[in-house]
């Protein structure tokens, strides 16, 4: 019952909104609305399990002194600081709240961010190498597309000509071929997990 | 050793400082260096120069801090083509972080314009759950939205009287640096048809362009490059237009280690 269960509910909800999308009629709309707004719903609580979770996990590291035990510690009180600052003070303008957002959250991101350009850079030197055709290509195209398109290459047409071709054909088939792949896939294992056939959701037996 | 096996264990923080003076510098000396404007940002720029005053749009902040040197100008930018075209905006957040820089840009660009909030412009809030949250809006942006992120039920906000589905709104406008447009391109485009567009940090570009070929999306601004261009053509230069000097000088340095790491490369093996 532990699986048929959920293996049920999972069946009706799926084959509801599989069924309701084909058929357009009051009942089928009602209830597309009423599932969506359960969705919300069981996101919030799946937010306070992912909350809590998060806490345990911490916790148990900071509790055993395992290694970078103080960074568990650092998440958790951070996690609580900012609770904290949000349910008492509030998360308006000019608040304690948004005073840490701004001051300390947003520009330590976008510091760390940032560092990748550093970091891109050496890797690219050392790494970014035509050992072969293939490497050759991937390495034109890539410059071709720093400079034709985000630089100044945009602006002396024989370099952004090419970077706009590379982009609109070769580049622009392999996504399409993605999308249609991940479609097709995306298909299939909503097939598998609707009748049941995909069952790793549940857990282990 | 010769030139070419010491260029090969070069050290890294060399590569660093030239990175750091080529973001820098042209960050404390204005160059200028040109922008052209792409297709796909010309498109975003004709579509919302051809709506009318008082006309609902609406950006959702979509992206973390991480990437705010990046979407802001671009927000900047879209926001004041929008005020001051007089066309009303409804912002909200799908993305946790989205809420404070949303709530705190719409502001802002909005204080520039004299508008006032909830006749002028309104700011929702955040919703989790991408899905449930677009899809929810088709039906009823009260359900979704009961408040504003204020505390004030919509119902007392008169901008949101007129606004109950898609169906009153001209424009989605998806700020983000993950593929949440693509969401908005399923949900919101193909049940509801609403014209969708993103704005989008430079490395997302080339997820979206078979979107735009098909006719799903009308357009994008991409990174500071696409925030440029639409500096440039809203004739507001600011942030994106002095960034974009540094980016492409950094660029340039990285295409010039490239070059230099590949030459030394060749020359080390001819050597052997």
């Amino acid at each position: 019952m532990r699986r048929t269960f959920p293996i049920l509910v999972c069946f009706s909800f799926g084959m509801t909104m599989l069924v309701q999308f084909f058929v357009p009629s009051k009942l089928s709309t009602d209830a597309y609305n009423e599932i969506t707004n359960w969705v919300q719903i069981i996101y919030a609580f799946a937010l306070i399990v992912g909350v809590v979770g998060l806490l345990k996990y911490h916790f148990s590291r900071v509790s055993r002194r395992e290694r970078g035990w103080f960074y568990n510690l650092v998440t958790v009180a951070s996690l609580i600081v900012m609770s904290l600052l949000g349910f008492i003070g509030g998360r308006g303008d000019g608040g304690s709240f948004m005073w840490v957002f701004n001051n300390m959250m947003a520009p330590m991101q976008a510091t760390v961010f940032s560092l990748l350009a550093f970091f891109v850079a050496s890797a690219a030197y050392r790494g970014f190498l035509a050992r072969n055709l293939e490497a050759f290509l991937l390495l034109f195209s890539a410059v071709m597309i720093m400079f034709g398109i985000a630089s100044v290459g945009n602006a002396i047409p024989p370099f952004s000509d090419i970077a706009n071709w590379i982009l609109i054909n070769p580049s622009m088939t392999a996504r399409r071929g993605i999308f249609i792949g991940v479609g097709l896939g995306t298909i299939a294992v909503s097939l598998r997990v609707i009748l049941g056939v995909e069952r790793t959701y549940l857990g282990k037996e | 050793m010769s030139i070419w096996e010491k260029a090969k264990t070069l050290d890294r923080r060399i590569i660093f400082l030239f990175m750091f003076l080529g973001v820098g510098l042209p960050l404390l000396a204005k160059i200028g260096l040109p922008v052209s404007v792409t297709d796909d940002v010309r498109n975003v720029y004709n579509y919302i120069e051809k709506l009318e005053p008082g006309d609902i749009v609406l950006v959702s902040y979509d992206h973390d801090t991480g990437t705010l040197p990046e979407m802001i100008p671009m927000s900047d930018a879209i926001l004041r083509h929008l005020f001051k075209k007089d066309i009303r905006v409804v912002g909200m957040a799908l993305r946790a972080e989205g809420n404070g820089i949303g709530r705190q840009n719409i502001r802002r660009t909005s204080a520039e314009f004299d508008k006032t909030e909830g006749t002028d412009y309104v700011f929702l809030g955040f919703r989790p759950e991408i899905t449930a949250a677009i899809l929810g809006l088709g039906t009823s942006f009260e359900k979704v939205f009961p408040k504003d992120d204020r505390g004030i039920p919509v119902g007392e906000l008169p901008l949101m009287n007129e606004v109950s589905n898609y169906n009153d709104v001209k424009l989605v406008i998806s700020v983000t640096d993950d593929d949440t447009p693509v969401y908005w391109v399923n949900y919101a485009n193909a049940r509801f048809k609403v014209k969708v567009v993103a704005g989008l940090t430079a490395v997302m570009a080339t997820t979206f362009f078979p979107f735009i070929d098909s006719g799903q999306m009308v357009g994008m601004v991409a990174g500071l490059k696409g925030a440029a261009e639409y500096e440039k053509l809203i004739k507001t230069p600011g942030r994106a237009a002095r960034g974009m000097d540094a980016q492409s000088i950094a660029h340039l340095v990285m295409i010039g280690f490239i070059i230099i790491g590949n030459v030394a490369f060749i020359m080390r093996r001819r050597g052997k």
